[in-house]
């Protein structure tokens, strides 16, 4: 991405809104399978993670490298009547929590919010600049 | 730039700029069509190159381009279009517009000026 022009800004901060968008929908996909016991090969649904990254070394936006899986254990829930309980009544959940998405949720709003802000401000000083060539 | 004046340019310019809303418009209504790549104009290359070519190429023969970029991510349904993109774009289109309309507006007042002398 160039930068240095007098739209790096307003590119920068779209990449802002981009990331904010793929980081939603890494969320709601937590979220919407909070609950999910089966993920194919025998395990319940891992929480996604989205891991930024920026686009260059310099002045840059940011962008979604790779989404990760949390590999942290799954918790285990106790209902002997599940078709997947094991010996003991304990049913495989997902490593989801959903405080944490929650946070996670408002401040994915917020950074977007933030991103939003910049894109407005900036236009608005160019704008000043242009009034200048009335 | 020598023979050609900077009203031309301008014309030019403000044209392609009016193009470039329309496919931004474009893109945002096919947001959600299976398969659509979005569509950007081709201008500032051409300017370029006409502005560089020192009055060969006259600014009325420049035709803005449609094509498209292939270079954003591509959703499972084989959309690329962005909404935030397309808004950033639309600042930027925006900005352009609004610069090549004042640079006009003072190109104009020049030339007032000058019949006003008398």
């Amino acid at each position: 991405m160039k930068v240095g022009n007098t739209f790096g800004p307003i590119d920068i901060a779209v990449s802002g809104l981009r990331a904010q968008n793929k980081q939603m929908e890494v969320i709601s996909s937590n979220i919407a399978n909070a609950r999910t016991t089966d993920a194919g090969k025998g395990e319940p649904y891992r929480r996604l993670e989205a891991a930024f990254k920026t686009q260059s070394d310099e002045i840059s936006g940011v962008e979604v490298g790779r989404i990760e899986k949390d590999m942290s254990s799954f918790d285990s829930m106790l209902d002997p009547g599940n078709p997947k309980a094991d010996k003991n009544g304990y049913v495989q959940m997902p490593n989801v929590s959903l405080p944490v998405e929650m946070m996670n949720m408002s401040l994915a709003t917020r950074t977007y919010q933030a991103n939003a802000a910049v894109l407005r401000r900036y236009q608005q000083m160019v704008e000043t600049t242009l009034e200048l060539l009335r | 730039m020598s023979k050609t004046s900077v009203v031309e340019f301008l014309e030019a310019g403000l044209k392609a700029e009016a193009l470039r809303q329309k496919t931004i418009a474009n893109n945002v209504a096919n947001l959600q069509t299976p398969g659509y790549r979005r569509i950007d104009v081709k201008f500032e290359q051409q300017l370029a190159k006409a502005m560089a070519s020192d009055g060969e190429i006259e600014p009325d023969e420049l035709k803005a381009e449609l094509y498209q970029p292939k270079n954003t991510a591509v959703n499972p349904n084989g959309n690329d279009v962005s909404l935030d993109v397309e808004v950033g774009e639309m600042v930027k289109n925006s900005i352009r517009y609004k610069a090549f309309i004042r640079l006009l507006n003072k190109k104009y007042n020049q030339i007032n000026e000058a019949i006003d002398i008398k």
